[in-house]
């Protein structure tokens, strides 16, 4: 009798503590409209991301709260308040979680409030009844205990709202995925790239200048014979130096244009538009200027290889002959837009650099995506996240 | 001739001023970065400079600037920039005030060494010199047009032009008379509907502003 009553003491108390929580909790919903209404105040932004805050240590408390009582633990997964005002702002309000804390504190003021409120009705009845079936039978106690059930019933039901939604753990599961997916993809790209580059200059500028230098010594050999054979081989061997000279600069040009480094990436797409045969308009937001720091090497040879392979298919195959491009920087990257005036209906697996483009622009974290209806016009839009 | 020339890679800066002066060339001035190049300029007033594009410190295309500006204070400076790649845009930077003594080369062609004394000298005389692969490019890449109504032989002789040749020259490369070439000449005028205009560097800025037109 005397265990029955503690334990039923230590799960009222619990209750009690919830009941305490719920009033609490009215105070604080009633302070969240005035944190509404001041975000919309500039001065008064701050006071959101303050009150996510708070909700979720209220939120917290009861995961400790439950997790005591039940021996279950409850995950909590929040996205960080971090970074400047908008954004801390952005976050508490589209982070999930802080709509499922939200409804879970309304509940709670019903459930947390009725179950000490019946916990206090049943308490006397059991005192009453076990107290006579117990105390004075001597008989197992039976009131008492069901009480405890009370305790059990705000702990599942705490822990049925406030464990993480399937949504967010399911996506960083996605993004995980995605992640390790892209990687493998940069890795292979990568180590196709080195092997791509060793053999073309295995088997072009370096098999010429190998040839080059066998004929300079063949010349050597034949100069007091037979000068005139002399000058047909240092002849030959001109050629051969220039033929390697030019493989080497193709070589250079795929690998990172020079032209890029000369003049970044502004001035690169500003080439490539001039020289693409259409008409091009290029437009540039808040991208750096001449003196301005650049984005990553990786970002801008993407940049230039996305552009300069969207205006080669507009001018090869969509019969455009006009084309815009437009360069800007935002807040989570380098976004570029390509939009030509052709008759639409372009096909990745139509045989076009688009694939080589999508996976160039994947191994680097980014998106791409092309819409080309029959009629046109095709419109290629890449992200590339990146912070410089 | 009195040369200026900016190079920073010391191989071939020695290679240069070796070939010129075996050339019977003077060499004046021999810079390796590109606040270095005006004021050698200035100081020497040599009949041509030749210059890299990319200079020290910055290693971008700072011979190509030290070039705009050389002929921006002294107008009809003949200049002949060299570079390990030929890009359209700078092409068309250099043109702009003028093709007259301008010279736009890669740096391969130096090994061609009558030919690239040939183009150093016709630059220095207020002629022009714009390397094959721009022209090239410039021809590749115009897709309507009267240019597929020309023959292969006017399409060479076209080529020729853009390049800043003048008639013999054109007749001596693809070993025809000369009449012949002012035939050619003649005839690609009237297919592209051009202006007939005079050998010098006035036909070769029609010509280009034809291909560049799109």
């Amino acid at each position: 009798m005397r265990e029955a009553i503690d334990n039923a003491l230590r799960g009222t108390y619990r209750l009690t503590v919830a009941a305490g929580l719920a009033l609490g909790s009215y105070v604080f919903l009633a302070l969240v409209p005035l944190a509404v209404v001041l975000t919309g105040t500039v001065i008064g932004a701050g006071t959101l991301p303050e009150t996510v805050l708070v909700l979720r240590h209220l939120a917290g408390f009861k995961r400790r709260q439950a997790a005591e009582w039940s021996g279950v633990e409850i995950p909590e997964a929040y996205l960080p308040l971090t970074g400047r005002l908008g954004e801390r702002v952005r976050t508490a309000l589209t982070d999930p979680q802080t709509w499922r804390d939200l409804r879970w504190l309304v509940l709670h003021l019903g459930y947390g409030l009725g179950l000490f409120i019946a916990a206090l009705v049943v308490w006397p009845f059991a005192l009453l009844v076990d107290g006579a079936w117990s105390g004075l039978l001597g008989q197992r106690p039976v009131l008492l205990p069901q009480l405890d059930r009370l305790t059990d019933l705000d702990a599942a039901w705490s822990r049925a709202l406030l464990t993480p939604g399937p949504g967010r753990s399911a996506e960083l599961a996605e993004r995980i995925a995605a992640l390790t997916a892209t990687r493998a993809d940069a890795i292979a790209a990568h180590g196709a790239e080195l092997r791509r580059i060793e053999r073309d200059l295995h088997d072009g500028a370096q098999a010429r200048l190998v040839a080059l230098s066998m004929r300079v010594g063949l010349a050597r050999r034949q100069f007091d014979r037979d000068p005139e054979g002399a000058r047909s081989l240092l002849d030959a061997a001109q050629d051969q130096a220039e033929q390697a000279l030019a493989e080497l600069r193709q070589v250079v040009r795929a690998i990172y244009p020079p032209i890029l480094s000369d003049r970044g990436l502004v001035g690169a797409v500003r080439a490539l538009a001039a020289s693409s045969g259409l008409t091009v308009a290029v437009e540039v937001d808040g991208l750096a200027g001449p003196d301005d720091p650049r984005p990553p090497a990786a970002i801008e040879a993407a940049g230039y290889f996305v552009v300069a392979e969207a205006l080669t298919n507009a001018a090869r195959h969509s019969g455009a002959n006009r084309a815009a491009v437009h360069l800007s920087r935002v807040p989570r990257g380098l976004r570029i837009v390509v939009r030509d005036s052709g008759r639409g209906g372009a096909h990745e697996a139509g045989g076009s650099g688009l694939l080589g483009i999508r996976r160039r622009v994947a191994a680097l974290d980014g998106a791409m995506t092309m819409t080309s209806p029959v009629g046109g016009p095709t419109t290629i839009e890449v992200d590339l996240p990146c912070v410089w | 001739m009195r040369v200026v020339i900016a190079e920073d890679n010391a191989l071939l800066r020695e290679g240069l001023v070796l070939l010129l002066t075996s050339a019977g060339h003077e060499v004046v001035a021999a810079v390796v970065t590109g606040p270095e190049v005006l004021p050698a300029i200035l100081e020497h007033r040599p009949e041509i400079a030749v210059l890299d594009v990319r200079l020290p410190p910055g290693l971008r295309d700072e011979g190509l600037r030290a070039a705009l500006d050389a002929r921006r204070k002294i107008p009809g400076q003949p200049v002949l920039v060299l570079s390990q790649y030929v890009e359209e845009t700078y092409a068309a930077e250099l043109l702009r005030g003028g093709a007259a003594g301008v010279g736009y080369l890669l740096k391969d062609r130096v090994g061609r060494v009558d030919e690239f004394l040939d183009a150093l000298e016709r630059v220095a005389d207020g002629g022009t010199a714009l390397d094959p692969e721009v022209v090239t490019e410039l021809l590749t890449r115009r897709r309507d047009d009267p240019l597929e109504s020309l023959t292969p032989r006017e399409r060479e002789v076209l080529k020729l032009m853009a390049e800043g040749r003048d008639n013999s020259t054109i007749a001596r490369t693809l070993v025809v008379t000369e009449r012949a070439v002012s035939k050619h000449i003649g005839n690609v005028f009237l297919k592209l509907g051009l202006p007939p205009s005079d050998s010098g560097h006035r036909r070769v800025l029609a010509v280009l502003a034809y291909l560049n037109h799109t």
